[in-house]
């Protein structure tokens, strides 16, 4: 076929651009949400560090760290890391790249709107649903989008089998534009002000359908995306069993949607329904250790490689909080278990287990394989930083939540101890006083991991002082028409 | 491809098969993937690594398949069109519904469970009514995809039965289903009429889910089986000997040849490509696509077929029509009839379904007619329990769930199963005849050393010729027989070329080989009497053979032979076994008694100098004592014998002769595998027994216990599916 | 539990949509041959040259 006459094709190239704006927004945000954690945790022990003043309030600013770690940090990396393995394993550049550069710049906007409306005080007071009206409007707006890049992506793929890393950030995708709708259901009342469409329990009900299944799908199914797509590739070893990885994923499907009920064990919420919450959550325990057996096994035979290997660290070791999580929920969602950690540190513990253990170490581990492909490089600046980052945070993981067990279990035992005639032996605040330690244990925890964070940060600026951005192009093998 | 083709409308996409060779890692199969793709009218190819297999879509019009093959070649591997795909296509529909029967079973069940679960745990009046209605109704929606779509299997084998007149095992479960989900939705939209108010939409959809889940898994199993069989087939020689212009003869894959090509066929293999006979003269079994086992005669100019084999001697045959398709299409015909035959003790278990499934449908009917007048509305729920919980389908599945994953361990361990039946005898024999060359011994010979032969009667006319030339002479003879001294010799030397031209070659069975050279000399290779003249002292330990002309053997060659590894421990575990072991063999008896005296056989087991028809007379003498007999053999001269064995193994890499008529082929070649085959046989027959037991124990059980009403429906169906999936998973086992 | 006559609804319509899914992917060839699309990952050539320095195409 000659081509004198005719000019040069242009090569076909990946869009990589909102992917690495997504990653180093992600390691920004990191930052950013654990330093506000910290700052709560320091206020939890050290109670005038709000100075009086409301913009600086525990209340006002707790749900500004949940968002702004699960949405902003957790939100960009998973953006991140789906349209780069999307891209990848479709064998095609992003779907409307200016779309996807909308998504990134839409999700910033989101971010800044909760960094300045929540400190204010504007909240639906709902949990991870507290943006206003407005900018719910808008997260679901710049959601679409993300969802029509994504799956537009996919209709135009080369590879015409879908990796199993795609269907874990599809059901994440749809399952949260899905629960987002639903409770974020309101009626405007003010330009930052509104009303649920729900009322009382039955708010509760549909609130925890939704928070339940936004850690199911927005912190688990998104994850495992990752997990299953960049496992294999730093350990450069196929998933230890594919099929099972699919197994995996409808199963989870099939049983995540009513575990719900299982955050309103003792309240309003009718036994029975209690009741359902508690067994379906015991059901998800299988599918989800499937998924754990099956990353974590995609070393086996090479296990020597964790040794030399920090991403690999985070990623399996990632695996292993995961697991612990897996198994300490459905245990807490056990009535009688529940009746003594409800409330307590015992559910901040497991939450940040699985936050720090789970979504940081993994979101860790998937950036520091990423960063480095989008600059042109294939390893870090520094690999002992990665290392050390990995030691600090570990220990901080273990800190924190060793120190809330403690203190939950503590807690429970506490409020439920009873005297013969009835009257409660402890009054509240000396359950307070015996928990401070625990408060400053889990606040050192806090500060190491931040520090591990940070230690991130510095990395990924000589990473990309040190590269240049390159253009990857799409096998062309593949890329006929 | 062979055999008539339905006209049809030309398609616009193909689809082509291919097997591929070469592949060493899991990168090639991306590299053959972009090469067939870059074929201009490729539209998609897919390679699946670990089954060497690559599938592409083209457009006919612009590629075809030999095109897809060249790339594969220039690309530095090997592909032949892959003729099993129709059975490959046929399979993977079949599972395919399959799994998506059971897929949307299980998942409504599984939503129909979370709506029935508030019914269960709550206290009575704490669900409000309105709430209980939706439950119901959401349950009822999503059961009748179940119902419609995933238990339509049932329903559709249940009106075959009926309409042939008889009952099947669908019945029972197609009424089970059809009362339930009636009696539920009655009970659903009428909470106050005659069906009560208890739905049982869950117990419904689990129900039909575990049935499903017992016929997937048992799918599964037969297409293992059936995959197990054509990857062993694949697994075979797929050369032939091409002769080149210059006489000599090449080992060239059979994919290579094409119209006009010359190929030398060995006595006992088979015809690669339809062709005709040049040279040579010979009776071919054609059985594998006949049917007609008597052999056939073939002389010059006759038509022979791809696939059958060549019994009598070496022939050259010109190539008509090639290609795989004729031999491919025979035995994987064969194969996968194998794996779909109904056993005598499946056929045997259908039989008592129908007296069985009588008693079941007259005991549900006259439970429902006592409960109607003791307490109605729980009539229509003990006859759904009563038709639920005797499942006939752990009786039919005990025995031939345990026979496909019989069939199927050994075929991981390389012992092809081609009559399923033989498993049940395996396990019982109590006799094994065992053939000694090529099974207890290495097929290949080692050659010891050439001697000449003095003269006889002081002539000397060929005492010029020296040991090395007498070694290529009887080289380029033997290279026409696949007999284990001709192949020692062949593996002794490479052939020298062109130098020595037969003509007229013709084996004979027991003797040697014969031919007559340029100068019309009467040339003869084998066994010294048979050779003729002194072979000078009487050597019965070593094998030797000899070459002469005109009656006179003129050099002698001394072989040896050396124990196959492994095969005096299979022999040592046989005889702990239990079982009394015989050496069969036409090799001289004082050679014979050496061997088994090395291997720990009694001197009186040891019968050398056997003929086929002597053989055959001890498999026969040792049956009319009543025991039942077993044979491993190899090699032309067992074939018949194997046959008239009660079970008979061939070791994989004997002529096909024997493998035809074997009950099982060992492709790995090791007598170790022997010992397994039995001990594997002999487990699945007590997990047959278990399973027959279990499945006995269960109805005796659950039966009264479902007619006294103790059984309510979701517990029947639990137990029934249950049961089903304990034969099966009990069966399971054995491939472990 | 007013709220279930908004979930229980949801939950079948959102199922029937996950059956729909599913059979798309069943039937479209998403099943087979999963051996091998296990280790696709690892072959692509995704990494860039280090050090290449290329105009990016424009966002």
């Amino acid at each position: 076929m000659n081509s004198d006459t005719a000019p040069p094709q242009p090569l076909l190239v990946y869009h990589d651009t909102t992917v690495r704006l997504f990653a180093y927004a992600a390691v920004l945000w990191g930052v950013v949400g654990m330093a506000v954690g910290v700052l709560i945790a320091a206020q939890l022990t050290w109670p005038e560090l709000n100075f009086g003043i409301p913009w600086l309030s525990y209340g006002r600013l707790r749900p500004l760290h949940t968002n702004a770690v699960i949405f902003a940090f957790g939100g960009c990396t998973l953006m991140a890391t789906s349209f780069h393995v999307v891209q990848r394993t479709c064998q095609v550049p992003l779907f409307a790249p200016k779309l996807a550069q909308f998504v990134f710049w839409g999700w910033q906007a989101v971010i800044v709107a909760a960094a300045i409306s929540l400190p204010m005080g504007y909240t639906q007071g709902k949990e991870y649903a507290e943006l206003e009206w407005p900018i719910d409007i808008l997260i679901a707006v710049v959601w679409v989008s993300y969802a029509i890049v994504f799956f537009g992506t996919i209709g135009v793929r080369k590879v015409r089998h879908i990796y199993v890393a795609n269907w874990f950030f599809g059901a994440f995708i749809l399952t949260v534009a899905l629960l987002h709708i639903v409770n974020g259901a309101a009626i405007p009342a003010g330009w930052m002000k509104s009303y649920s469409a729900y009322a009382g329990v039955q708010d509760a009900m549909i609130q925890w359908w939704y928070g339940h299944n936004a850690v199911g799908f927005f912190l688990t199914a998104g994850f495992l995306g990752m997990m299953y797509y960049y496992i294999p590739k730093q350990a450069e070893r196929p998933i230890y069993s594919y099929r099972l990885s699919i197994v995996h994923f409808w199963a989870l499907i099939f049983t995540y949607m009513w575990a719900g009920p299982h955050h309103l064990h003792y309240t309003a919420l009718p036994d029975w329904a209690q009741s359902v919450g508690m067994v379906f959550s015991l059901v998800l325990l299988a599918p989800s250790w499937g998924g754990m057996i099956n990353g974590m096994m995609t070393l086996s035979g090479a296990w020597h490689k964790l040794r030399d290997d920090p991403i690999l660290k985070f990623l399996i070791v990632s695996l292993s909080f995961y697991g612990m999580s897996t198994f300490e929920g459905p245990m807490m969602s056990i009535k009688t278990v529940n009746a003594l950690s409800h409330y307590t540190d015992w559910t901040v513990g497991h939450v940040h287990s699985g936050a720090l253990g789970w979504v940081g170490l993994v979101s860790m581990g998937c950036l520091y394989h990423l960063i480095p492909r989008m600059v042109g490089r294939t390893q870090m600046h520094s690999v002992p930083a990665i290392e050390l980052h990995f030691w600090v945070s570990t220990v901080g993981i273990v800190l924190y939540i060793a120190a809330m067990w403690i203190a939950g279990v503590m807690q429970g035992l506490m409020w439920r101890a009873v005297n013969p005639d009835g009257t409660l032996v402890y009054s509240f605040v000396e359950g307070v006083k015996a928990t401070w330690p625990f408060y400053l244990v889990r606040f050192t925890g806090g500060v190491l991991y931040l520090g591990g964070m940070l230690i991130m940060a510095w990395n990924v600026v000589m990473t990309a002082r040190a590269g240049q951005r390159v253009s990857i192009p799409v096998p062309l093998a593949v890329a006929r028409a | 491809m062979s055999g008539s083709r339905r006209a049809a409308p030309a398609p616009a996409s193909q689809q082509a098969w291919l097997r591929l060779s070469g592949l060493r890692c899991a990168a090639c199969g991306g590299l053959i993937e972009a090469a067939i793709t870059a074929v201009d009218g490729v539209l998609d190819a897919q390679v699946h690594g670990p089954a060497q297999q690559a599938r592409a879509r083209y457009d006919p019009s612009r590629t075809n398949v030999p095109a897809l093959i060249d790339a594969v070649r220039r690309a530095g591997y090997d592909a032949v069109p892959d003729e099993p795909c129709a059975a490959r296509d046929q399979r993977r529909a079949e599972s395919r519904i399959a799994l998506w029967r059971l897929f949307v079973a299980g998942f409504c069940a599984m939503q129909v469970m979370m709506l029935a679960t508030p019914a269960y745990v709550s206290a009575p009046g704490e669900l409000a009514p309105d709430l209980r209605r939706l439950l119901d109704w959401g349950g009822w929606l999503l059961s009748i995809p179940v119902l419609l779509f995933s238990a339509a299997p049932f329903f559709a084998g249940a009106w075959h039965a009926l309409r042939q007149g008889r009952i099947g095992m669908d019945v029972p479960v197609a009424i089970g289903i059809a009362v339930t989900f009636v009696a539920s939705s009655g009970a659903a939209f009428d909470p106050g009429g005659p069906f009560g108010d208890a739905v049982y939409f869950d117990s419904l959809t689990m129900f039909v889910s575990f049935l499903l889940l017992g016929r997937w898994l048992e799918l599964g199993m037969r297409h293992r089986a059936a995959e197990a069989l054509e990857a062993a087939v694949g697994a075979m020689p797929l050369t032939a000997l091409r002769l080149l212009p210059d006489g000599t003869a090449r080992a060239v894959p059979i994919g290579e040849l094409e119209p006009g090509a010359r190929v030398r066929v060995p006595a006992g293999e088979a015809f690669p490509a339809d062709g005709h006979l040049i040279d040579g003269r010979s009776t071919v079994d054609e059985s594998l696509l006949s049917g007609e086992s008597r052999p056939v005669r073939k002389a010059i100019g006759s038509g022979v077929v791809g696939g059958s084999i060549n019994l009598g001697a070496p022939v050259v045959m010109q190539v008509e029509r090639c290609g795989t398709d004729t031999r491919y299409e025979a035995i994987v015909a064969l194969m996968r009839d194998a794996a779909v035959q109904r056993p005598a003790a499946a056929r045997w278990a259908d039989r008592w379904a129908a007296p069985f499934l009588w008693t079941v449908l007259l005991l549900a009917a006259g439970a429902g007619a006592v409960w109607s007048v003791i307490d109605p509305p729980r009539a229509v729920w003990v006859v759904v329990s009563v038709l639920i919980v005797t499942c006939p389908c752990a009786l039919a599945l005990a025995t031939p769930s345990a026979l496909l994953a019989t069939a199927q361990a050994m075929a991981r361990r390389g012992v092809l199963v081609r009559r399923i039946d033989a498993l049940t005898h395996l396990a019982g024999i109590g006799r094994l005849f065992i053939d000694k060359t090529g099974t207890l011994t290495l097929r290949q010979l080692a050659l010891r050393g050439t001697t000449r032969l003095p003269a006889v009667n002081g002539e000397n006319g060929e005492s010029f010729v020296n040991d090395v030339e007498w070694l290529q002479r009887a080289v380029s003879l033997a290279a026409y027989s696949t007999h284990p001294l001709s192949r020692a010799l062949v593996a002794a030397a490479p052939p020298a070329g062109g130098a020595f031209v037969w003509r007229a070659v013709r084996e004979q069975a027991g003797a040697g080989i014969e031919a007559r050279d340029e100068d019309g000399r009467l040339w003869r290779l084998g066994a010294a009497a048979w050779v003729g003249g002194a072979s000078g002292p009487a050597d019965h330990e070593h094998m030797a053979a000899c070459i002469g002309h005109d009656g006179r053997a003129l050099a002698r060659f001394d072989f040896d032979e050396t124990l196959a590894e492994g095969a005096a421990e299979a022999v040592r575990a046989l005889q702990a076994d239990g079982v009394a072991l015989t050496l069969l063999s036409g090799d001289t008896p004082a050679r014979v008694c050496r061997l088994a005296q090395r291997l720990g056989i009694d001197a009186a087991d040891a019968i050398g100098g056997a003929s086929p028809e002597d053989k055959l007379r001890y498999i026969e003498m040792a049956q009319s004592r009543g025991e039942c007999v077993g044979m491993v053999g190899d090699g032309i001269n067992d074939a018949p014998v194997l046959a008239r064995a009660d079970v008979s193994l061939a070791m994989g890499e004997g002529a096909l002769v024997a493998r035809a008529n074997a009950d099982a082929v060992i492709i790995s070649n090791r007598l170790g595998d022997v010992v397994f085959a039995r001990r594997i046989a002999g487990r699945m027959l007590r997990v047959i027994r278990q399973n027959l037991a279990w499945a006995a124990a269960y109805n005796l059980l659950c039966v009264p216990l479902a007619l006294l009403g103790a059984l309510p429906p979701w517990a029947a169906g639990l137990g029934m599916a249950a049961s089903s999936l304990v034969v099966v998973g009990n069966s399971l086992r054995l491939k472990r | 539990m007013d709220s279930l006559y908004l979930l229980v609804p949801l939950s079948v319509l959102a199922m029937l949509g996950v059956l729909a899914v599913f059979a798309w992917a069943l039937w479209r060839g998403q099943f087979d041959g999963l051996e091998a699309e296990g280790e696709r990952v690892l072959l692509d050539q995704d990494q860039g040259d280090v050090g290449r320095r290329t105009e990016e195409s424009a966002p």
